[in-house]
């Protein structure tokens, strides 16, 4: 059987030693009538595969598929074509100390793990300027909702006498971290409100001051938005704290963090994002990892896991899991979230990945992007019949335009995947793509994409089709 | 603030870094290069770079490497964790993972490039309906823990759509159940209500009649338990809980014990999570990813989270949006796929016949460890177990004042991960530190042989040697950790990060 060791002479050696003829009776405790038979057809699955086998049908199964290296690729939205570094995939995979290793409650045979979930803490640190961060979360989108939770529980504990049970969803939210938190919210009892986007693609300022009163007890916004546009974090802050709630900044493309100013910077009280973009493959979305950072006060209401560094009994500088008081294997229902296995391998890829860039390449990563997204978003603007959306505001890697609808096929067969149809999630019209550029989209892909889609435009212009 | 050290190998990334160094190099800009806040409009950018570390690539690939020889691992060491089932994780999984097709594979791709990718979700759904006799999977839940909250928000949407939401408040859990069970209740809005076992370990049938009622929406069951022990009366509690209306809710972290033995669907569960990074081989990495798939018998179908993966009368397969009762999303896009990808490889190569021998090997393992150390600790149920076994410090503590914790250090000196200790806690032990032990399936007789000699060396050492063993690990690259000042004191980044 497949990476079983023992033989039968083993199995019969086990069982004398326990005094029972079969494995059947250490069973007893399953009533018969419904345990499955031997050679009974109750649990319909496929007869085992070898190596062989195996890697055949997953190859035939690939083969219905085609992914980001057969396009010249737009798509993005939390999820980014990144390069990924050979040194990622192959300390992170391949060397097993890290990857069949389990979470590191025993420090002393963990120091390996603990102290890269200590460097990454001190990666997050770095990029978001908070002084607290965690072990990371399951996504972007479960990291807003336990941030979401978080924000809630400080708001209320500090005014008590209040009923502050409102979550504010402001401007352009990725629907899939919108939807989870509605989840949460929905489950917990607290009422969610949403704040639209204005013409500029920024948070509808009036409408998110119309929005506050003491019921609101936490205010969420992504930026850059789920449209690419940076959204003016301080006045949101501002208009939050003024209202004496609190303020969450989830962010779907961490590499923002080169340049953009800091959420700490900024004011926000609680920092998430999406990690998949340093350093995680994508994987149809999963797995990455959620970050999680704070100020210092709100350590003990985060969530997840925590290291801190500590010594040995020799006075020798070492890591331990650390505030396991806010933790559900102590705290039970009283826990600060349910969490328990996290994310632990995409977060040290992301580590490794950021120490692969280091400071001066995550500053050229950044600037890189933002010239191409400059380039891509002056060429599509030229285009006739191509309207830039927000072209007045300021974008990272991302941009929205408005074409004829119904040329994402047309594109694809000459091998561009455009950027995501925004009407196919309810986040726009038809004919609105949402384009996202990073260090793997080329001049000669934006060209490319751009001269097609204007042959398409001028081509059905001609052909009077509609 | 401790001194850095002196071997570079030793240090953390932050303090070899040297201005300049750096690894990945990127292609020359082949577009006009903007001015940053002319392109940005002005919008405020970060006050300094951040302070990453600038690393040469030999000496990054060193200090991953020195790390990485710290840790005990599946591939390194036996890893008798119990309740964390730590098998070996087939080379394979990862070597098919990290194809361009997985690796380069994006959520919002036309679902027609995607076909392979929905099939095997597909197919990994039946699989798992399989394996629980229920009728229908999620494969959204990001982990076990993750599994448990969209279950019970299931039950919850359920109740309100049938109008007793008001009314069932209260969920039941065993008193030794994981933590993750009543921190899930308490977070979907429910009061966790605890049952106290009977003496043998087993659910008190008594106390559970006492405590279910019209105000109880479900329970949540580990079976087998966590204390290592198979619960012979499933059938009867289904039966309760539903003779009330409520759901039963089994927690299948233990799922390495039974797959293939029985579906729990027979016992008349409504839900249950799988954790496939336990019984089904994805790699735990130092803490995750996991994933903890949901199935649910028909009843509970409509409020699984959306997307569901379909398949057409033409053969093909597609994303289900459109339904109206769900839940709704627990987290974004499809779950941990890549995870998913893992399980599937292996779920594959066992089929039938391998996953019933899975679970069978595992239980074997257990109970003849048991046996072999009954007579050196105390063993809290000595009776057939599952795949894991609770052994207690009983004798240590009352003849040699030795406890788990410098019985379970010890091990590390003998090159074997410690077991899971303290959980069930003391409350659930007499009072004693708990050392759960689940060998799994694919150690071999002499890898659990040495387990049980060394076991059988510390017993006599806490007698004629207690402080060897209280002073415990002697081996490792640091000695006992000051756990208690991370907490007390916490230090949670490298202060070379900050300004």
């Amino acid at each position: 059987m497949p990476f079983i060791q023992n033989t039968d002479e083993d199995r019969k050696a086990m069982l004398d030693a326990i005094g029972v003829a079969s494995i059947d009776e250490l069973y007893s405790d399953i009533p018969a009538d419904i345990r499955v038979k031997e050679d009974g057809d109750k649990i319909r699955l496929n007869p085992s595969m070898g190596e062989l086998e195996v890697t055949r049908h997953i190859d035939a199964l690939l083969k219905k598929t085609r992914n980001a290296n057969d396009f010249a690729f737009f798509r993005g939205a939390g999820i980014y074509n990144h390069h990924v570094s050979t040194l990622t995939d192959h300390i992170a995979l391949y060397d097993g100390n890290f990857i069949t290793a389990y979470t590191p409650y025993q420090p002393e045979c963990s120091q390996g793990t603990l102290t890269t979930v200590f460097e990454f803490q001190s990666c997050t640190t770095a990029l978001t300027g908070f002084e607290v961060s965690n072990a990371g979360m399951y996504d972007g989108a479960s990291a807003l909702a336990e941030a979401v939770m978080m924000g809630y529980r400080l708001t209320a504990d500090k005014f008590r006498k209040e009923t502050r049970e409102t979550v504010v969803l402001a401007g352009a939210i990725h629907p899939e971290y919108a939807g989870t938190v509605k989840t949460y919210c929905e489950t917990t009892g607290l009422k969610l409100v949403t704040v639209g986007a204005g013409p500029d693609g920024r948070v509808d300022a009036d409408a998110l001051k119309q929005a506050m009163s003491r019921e609101v007890a936490v205010v969420a916004v992504q930026s850059p938005n789920f449209f690419g546009v940076i959204e003016d974090v301080e006045s949101l802050v501002a208009t939050t704290h003024e209202n004496e709630a609190n303020i969450v900044q989830v962010i779907a493309e961490p590499v923002s963090l080169s340049l953009l100013q800091t959420p700490a910077e900024a004011g926000v009280d609680i920092c998430v994002g999406e990690g998949q973009a340093i350093g995680n493959h994508m994987f149809m979305g999963g797995p990455a990892f959620g970050f999680f950072a704070s100020r210092k006060e709100n350590v003990r209401k985060m969530p997840g896991r925590i290291v801190s560094e500590t010594t040995d009994r020799d006075g020798r500088r070492a890591f331990a899991l650390a505030l396991a008081t806010r933790e559900q294997h102590i705290r039970r229902e009283k826990a600060t979230s349910n969490i328990c296995t996290n994310q632990a391998l995409c977060a040290l890829r992301a580590l490794i990945q950021l120490a692969a860039w280091g400071k001066g390449g995550f500053l050229e990563l950044g600037k890189q992007i933002i010239s191409k997204t400059q380039y891509a978003r002056q060429t599509f603007g030229a285009i006739m019949g191509v309207e830039l959306l927000y072209a007045e505001s300021p974008v990272f890697n991302e941009f929205v335009i408005r074409t004829k609808a119904g040329l994402d096929k047309a594109l694809q067969a000459q091998g561009i995947m455009g950027g995501i149809p925004l009407e196919d999630i309810c986040m726009g019209e038809p004919g609105d793509y949402l384009i996202a550029i990073t260090e793997l989209t080329t001049k000669a892909d934006i060209d490319s994409y751009a001269s097609a889609l204007a042959d398409l435009l001028q081509t059905s212009d001609h052909g009077g089709k509609e | 603030m401790t001194k850095i050290p002196e071997n570079p190998a030793e240090r953390l990334m932050f303090e070899i870094s040297k201005p300049g160094r750096r690894c990945v190099t990127f292609p020359a800009l082949d577009v006009p290069e903007v001015d940053v806040d002319v392109a940005l409009k002005g919008v405020k950018l970060r006050s300094e770079p951040a302070r990453l570390p600038e690393i040469g690539e030999l000496d990054l690939v060193r200090h991953f490497k020195n790390l990485a020889d710290k840790n005990y691992s599946v591939d390194k060491n036996f890893y008798p964790l119990g309740s964390c089932t730590m098998k070996y994780n087939p080379k394979i999984n990862v070597t098919l993972l990290a194809q361009p097709g997985y690796t380069k594979a994006h959520p919002y791709l036309p679902e027609a490039d995607v076909q392979g990718h929905l099939e095997l979700m597909y197919n990994l759904e039946h699989y798992l309906c399989e394996v629980s006799g229920l009728d229908e999977v999620t494969l959204q839940p990001a982990a076990g823990a993750h599994g448990e909250l969209t279950g019970v928000m299931c039950i919850k949407a359920y109740f309100e759509d049938k109008g007793e939401a008001d009314q069932r408040t209260e969920i039941l859990i065993p008193s030794a159940a994981h933590g993750t069970n009543p921190a899930t209740a308490a977070m979907a809005g429910f009061k966790a209500v605890t049952l106290k076992e009977a003496a043998n370990g087993n659910i008190d049938i008594e106390e559970l009649k006492k405590k279910v009622g019209p105000q109880t929406a479900g329970m949540m069951i580990t079976n087998p338990s966590t204390l290592g022990i198979l619960e012979p009366k499933m059938r009867e509690i289904a039966e309760i809980l539903h003779g009330v209306g409520a759901q039963l809710y089994m927690d299948g972290a233990n799922m390495n014990a039974i797959s293939g033995i029985v579906q729990p669907g027979d016992y008349g569960i409504d839900v249950m999570h799988f954790n496939l990074h336990k019984t089904f081989s994805v790699p735990h990495g130092g803490g995750g990813p996991g994933a903890g798939p949901i199935a649910v018998r028909k009843h509970l179908a409509p409020y699984l989270p959306t997307p569901r993966v379909k398949k057409n009368d033409d053969g093909s397969f597609s994303f289900d949006y459109n339904r109206p009762k769900t839940v709704g999303k627990v987290r974004s896009f499809f779950g941990n796929f890549g995870a998913l990808v893992m399980a599937y490889i292996y779920m594959t190569q066992l089929g039938r016949e391998g996953v019933r021998r899975m679970s069978q090997n595992a239980v074997l393992g257990a109970n003849y460890i048991r046996v072999m150390l009954r007579d050196y600790y105390h063993v809290h149920h000595d009776r057939t177990n599952a795949h894991e076994v609770v052994f207690t410090d009983l004798k240590q503590d009352k003849e040699n004042g030795v406890h788990t914790l410098d019985i379970a250090k010890r091990l590390i000196d003998y090159g074997i991960h410690p077991m899971t200790v303290y959980f069930p806690l003391p409350q659930n032990t007499g009072g004693q530190g708990a050392m759960m032990v689940e060998p799994t399936e694919t150690e071999s007789k002499e890898s659990i042989d040495y387990f049980i000699d060394c076991m059988k060396k510390i017993a006599q050492e806490c007698k004629d040697n207690p402080e060897l063993v209280k002073t415990a690990p002697h081996t490792t690259p640091v000695s006992k950790v000051d756990e208690k000042t991370a907490s007390t004191n916490p230090q949670l980044y490298c202060a070379m990060c900050l300004g």
